[in-house]
């Protein structure tokens, strides 16, 4: 018995040592990636910051193509369909909602690119050579607004196929007074 | 007509009314400077300073902005039936594809990686 609680006791302390050693290791791993990351964010600033500045004037281009169509979509198709549809006296309630939710989401796009063009402008204005982490981090921060306005597209073109869907569901609801109504 | 004030009464005004003109001048500048700080906060927070390509920096994006307006206005009014219907689910289906097409703001441009700051790109 009192060997087994010897031998209990050292296989602590051993692992107990072992454990130690292997958190020292990790810890200096990790102190040295980020020692590395930082001094190759110094070395690599002036391309890493005319990445940004690149990006930058791209997406604000891509902002104002994408959003033209995406605006023209709701302004110049679905809207005056749903006013046609309405002044021909037939229901296009699920045709309106599906509008309403669209808005909704070309809303929240616009609002998040602004929130994303602010953040990588903070980005940019940060000099990466005297605070190389306040940099990272600040870049971190954009990409992740970046991928919250991907996610808006995606959803902007979801709810196209919704009202897609609503289309047909209304021409098959509409069939006997489509069938009826002559131009 | 009011007669001409002596030098004796202009010297007895009030000191408001001695310098009314530059009083105005000063007032003038502040409620311009006023509207000028306002139109700016609603030109950055309404977005359009977002859309603004004419902001130097954009020089060389300014001339790719599409122009074309290929997007046909659909009649709000007008009768409809079941020819008309098709049409437009064809040009609808035609404008979706469009856009599917171009995966915007997709790819990772902003990563570590992508920007040469990772140690996994050097690698």
């Amino acid at each position: 018995m009192r060997i087994s609680k010897k031998i209990i006791t050292a296989g602590l302390f051993v692992s107990v040592f072992f454990c130690g050693l292997f958190l020292a290791n990790v810890t200096a791993q990790t102190a040295l990636t980020t020692d590395q990351q930082i001094e190759l964010i110094r070395s690599n600033c002036i391309s890493a910051k005319t990445t940004l500045n690149q990006l930058h004037s791209s997406d604000a281009l891509l902002r104002v193509n994408v959003g033209q169509v995406y605006e023209s979509m709701s302004a110049k198709l679905m809207e005056n369909f749903n006013i046609r549809v309405a002044s021909n006296g037939m229901n296009n309630t699920n045709l309106v909602s599906a509008v309403t939710n669209y808005g909704i989401l070309l809303d929240g796009f616009r609002a998040d690119y602004i929130i994303y063009e602010k953040q990588l402008s903070l980005a940019m204005a940060i000099d990466c050579s005297v605070k190389p982490v306040a940099f990272y981090d600040s870049v971190a921060l954009a990409r992740t607004k970046r991928v919250k306005i991907h996610d808006d597209i995606l959803g902007l073109n979801q709810s196209l196929h919704q009202y897609r869907l609503s289309l047909d569901q209304f021409e098959i609801d509409n069939q006997v007074k489509l069938g009826g109504v002559k131009q | 007509m009011e007669e001409p004030k002596s030098p004796q009464e202009v010297e007895n005004l009030s000191p408001i009314y001695k310098h009314i003109f530059g009083l105005m001048i000063v007032f003038s500048i502040m409620i311009a400077i006023v509207l000028v700080l306002t139109s700016m906060a609603l030109y950055y927070s309404s977005g359009a300073a977002q859309l603004d390509l004419s902001r130097p920096g954009y020089n060389d994006v300014r001339d790719q902005i599409d122009k074309s307006d290929d997007f046909l206005n659909y009649s709000s009014i007008g009768s409809l039936d079941a020819g008309l219907i098709n049409e437009y689910k064809i040009m609808f289906d035609q404008k979706i594809v469009k856009i599917e097409s171009v995966d915007s703001f997709g790819g990772d441009p902003l990563s570590p990686v992508s920007l040469g700051i990772s140690t996994e790109s050097i690698q």
